[in-house]
């Protein structure tokens, strides 16, 4: 038990005394480690090295010396060794620690610290004549090159006579070292080298010696904050006590170093405590971040939504607008088709007036004809009758044919007539419609020539092209005079259009007539001071008739020489 | 060479004299004025018919279409005809169209509207039932008549009557037992619209209906055929005798 306590000290000492023989060798070795760094500031992985270790990160100086290493820089090279084999035995990796060091060769400047960690680590394994050879090289090499005040180095050798119990050559080195430390005022390694300079005494017995080395450790350690260090002290000094069968101050000693012991486990259940908090906290801070995260989701689906439900009601808005802005067009349109219809209906109704007129004043002609007829069958004049029969005849034709064309127009502009274009012969149409003005003519005089091609075909609706060629030989006859010349026939034939002439030796026309008829309304009114003017209606009918056929209508004409109506119509469908 | 048979169906009298005058005027053969539908059918049965002049409205209902439509369901039975309006109401007309083929005539009509009328509707019929029409439309061929329009009218003749064919440039003469006309057609194709079993080419310009033959004269080169006419015999066509069995 209290020889335990005795080498549980020690171990720990050793970890003073290295650590402390590192950092005081260190003074002239961290210059040139410096220049070393500044030298080759280049290699960043080197400077990390070098950082980390001054950092006393050990996993990070192994990773960084590492990958130094692979650089393969002779003169870094050592360094990195040196700095990989520190922090393996920092890490108690002694063996890999101690390869590493064998790696650095013996010409290295500052071989002495290698020597001394192969030292350091032969003394943890417990190989002491070992320690003491590197130690001893050491201290040599120390001497041989600068000042180099080893109190740790010292130690180090004091504690492996110690182990190997030549306590004289112990006693001196741990005295030598002691001497150097009191010096240095290093309480931490005094503390350490009392304790076993106590202990060397303690172990040879000589208890006088050996107990106020105790006390003093004992003093010391209560300025300082290291618990182990306390804690072993009091453990020494209630050996001590107990042996000195004082038991009432092993008691209190004891008590101490449970104290010391407890303080230590509380400060280890408080780090263990704080680790829990710590975890606790990381919890709690998850936590939070997923109800963050949760909320950030909400809050990002409502702005998805708002978004959403605004584009929403702006297409809505968009639409209204749009449909807002199709009303208006819309009663635009409505207003000027209502006052298109009005005018077209003023026009209808002045062509109903004009045509009631026409028709009135045929059917009176035809009253007072008939009159005149029974008077001339009373008296028997039949030249006279006959005559008046030929004129009844006509005027019962012109009262057809202007119905005729009403009926027509009628069907047109609502659309019921049956309309249906087929190929047909263009110059069997002529002589068909001709076929019923040859009376007519024959009396008039006029001398009518169909010069069609037989062969012309044209893609029309038969009845529709009737009553426009009807129309136009009616006009024809009604403009030509006696031993006038009417023909039909056709010309520019381009393989898409025959232009079908129907060309009279009449009374011809002016330009401002011709516009007339070719503009789309009703000339009616204005013209009736010219004799024979007619409605328009026929003209307009036509024009009407041949556009829906797909064929096109054109006037030339000269006053008094005649006038020529050339009527386009299209050959396919 | 034949009249044409016309059926007329119209139930106004004043409306079918004149028609019924203009058509024999021009030689058509009208067969009987139907004024009911029933009346019609019954004609249209029991009368040899080429083609029907139907008006649309029979006291006061469009039964004319609905003949028009009884005898086109009929297989075979259907015939050209000709509507007869007073207007073009669309609505009827829509309905008339569906008795493909026809053609119309709109009240009031002259002769020659009348001819043309029928014309059409002979024209239209015979394209349309895959018959076939000659190029230059005076002359439409069906199965068993080849209508030829002489003059304004229309004629038909027995394609079995034709004796032979004479080509004279663009133009074929067609000599039947006892008339001869002038067609505007080529050589071959009138050798394609006839029945080649009967009509045989035995010179470069001759085509023969073999039925008509009466005698052979290989050694001249002769053909007789009936009513005596002559026609040559070419050493290219002269296999086509080996098509009868020759008795010796």
């Amino acid at each position: 038990m209290f020889k335990k306590t005795l080498v549980c000290l020690i171990i720990l000492l050793f970890y003073e005394a290295s650590f402390g023989q590192t950092e005081s060798a260190s003074d002239f070795f961290n210059d040139e480690l410096k220049k070393a760094v500044y030298t080759f500031r280049n290699q960043p992985e080197f400077y990390k090295a070098y950082f980390f270790l001054k950092k006393k990160e050990w996993d990070s100086t192994i990773v960084y010396s590492m990958k130094q290493l692979r650089n393969k820089n002779a003169t870094i090279d050592n360094y990195c060794h040196l700095f990989r084999a520190i922090s393996l035995q920092e890490k108690k990796l002694l063996q890999e620690a101690e390869k590493e060091f064998f790696l650095i060769p013996t010409t290295f400047k500052f071989y002495s610290i290698v020597t001394t960690h192969l030292g350091e680590i032969a003394l943890e394994r417990s190989h002491y004549s070992e320690a003491l050879y590197f130690f001893n090289k050491a201290e040599r090499q120390n001497k041989s090159r600068y000042s180099f005040k080893g109190s740790g180095l010292y130690h180090n050798i004091g504690l492996c006579y110690f182990h190997l119990k030549q306590f004289d050559k112990a006693e001196r080195y741990l005295m030598q070292g002691l001497q150097i430390q009191e010096k240095e005022k290093d309480t931490l390694m005094l503390i350490g080298s009392y304790m076993d300079i106590a202990n060397l005494y303690y172990e040879q017995y000589e208890d006088q010696l050996a107990i106020p080395y105790f006390e003093k450790a004992y003093q010391l350690s209560k300025k300082t904050k290291d618990f182990k260090l306390k804690q072993n002290a009091a453990m020494n000094m209630a050996a001590v006590e107990e042996n000195r069968k004082n038991l009432t101050l092993a008691l209190v000693y004891r008590k101490e170093y449970e104290n010391w012991k407890d303080s230590l486990n509380d400060q280890n259940k408080v780090w263990a405590i704080a680790e829990l908090e710590k975890k606790y906290i990381v919890k709690q801070k998850q936590k939070e971040i997923s109800l963050l995260e949760a909320k950030n989701k909400i809050r990002e689906a409502q702005r998805n939504g708002l978004f959403y439900s605004s584009l929403l009601l702006l297409a809505l808005f968009g639409t209204g607008v749009y449909f807002y802005q199709q009303k208006i067009k819309n009663n635009k349109i409505i207003l000027s088709q209502k006052v298109a219809l009005g005018a077209l209906n003023a026009t209808k109704d002045s062509l109903f007036s004009i045509v009631s007129h026409d028709l009135r004043s045929s059917v009176n002609a035809l009253k007072t004809s008939n009159n005149k007829l029974q008077e001339n069958l009373r008296s028997k004049d039949y030249h006279e009758l006959d005559k008046q029969l030929h004129s009844n005849s006509m005027i019962a034709n012109g009262a057809y044919s202007l119905l005729d064309n009403l009926l027509h127009w009628a069907m047109l502009q609502t659309k019921q007539d049956y309309f249906h274009q087929e190929s047909h012969r263009l110059f069997m149409i002529v002589e068909q419609v001709a076929h019923s003005y040859v009376p007519l003519m024959i009396d008039k005089q006029i001398r009518f020539e169909n010069k069609v091609p037989k062969d012309a075909v044209v893609f029309i609706d038969l009845d529709s092209v009737k009553i426009v060629l009807r129309n136009l030989l009616d006009n024809a006859i009604k403009f030509t005079g006696s031993n006038g010349l009417i023909s039909i026939y056709t010309s520019n034939f381009d393989g898409q259009f025959y232009d079908v002439v129907v060309e009279d030796s009449g009374a011809g026309m002016s330009q401002e007539v011709i516009d007339e008829l070719l503009r789309d309304s009703f000339s009616i009114a204005e013209n009736k001071s010219v004799v024979n003017a007619g409605t328009g209606l026929g003209m307009q009918l036509c024009k009407s008739l041949i556009e829906k056929n797909g064929g096109k209508l054109a006037i030339e004409s000269t006053l008094n020489i005649g006038t020529k109506i050339i009527v386009s119509l299209p050959v396919n469908a | 060479m034949d009249s044409i048979n016309v059926l007329i169906i119209e139930d106004t009298k004043a409306e079918s004299d004149p028609l019924k005058e203009v058509l024999i005027q021009n030689n058509y053969n009208v067969v009987g004025i139907a004024s009911t539908f029933n009346e019609a059918l019954h004609l249209f049965y029991n009368q040899p018919v080429d083609i029907v002049i139907i008006d649309i409205f029979l006291d006061g209902k469009p039964d004319g279409i609905a003949f028009a439509e009884t005898i086109n369901i009929v297989p075979n039975a259907s015939k050209p005809f000709v509507f007869l309006t007073f207007s073009k109401d669309r609505q009827i007309f829509e309905r008339a169209k569906l008795t493909h083929p026809f053609s119309f005539l709109m009240k009031p009509f002259n002769e020659l509207e009348i001819l043309y009328a029928i014309e059409m509707a002979v024209e239209k019929f015979y394209n349309e039932s895959k018959s076939i029409s000659v190029e230059n439309q005076n002359a439409v061929m069906s199965k068993d008549y080849l209508f030829i329009k002489k003059k304004n009218a229309l004629k038909k003749i027995l394609i079995t009557d034709i004796v032979y064919i004479e080509v004279e440039e663009r133009y074929c003469n067609i000599i039947a037992e006892s008339e001869k006309f002038v067609i505007q057609i080529s050589l071959t194709k009138i050798l394609e619209l006839l029945d080649s079993a009967k009509f045989q080419r035995t010179h470069r310009n001759y085509i023969v209906n073999s039925d008509k033959i009466l005698e052979v004269q290989v050694a001249d080169n002769l053909i007789i055929l009936k009513g005596n006419h002559k026609v040559m015999l070419s050493d290219t066509y002269k296999d086509f005798i080996n098509k009868f069995r020759i008795l010796k």
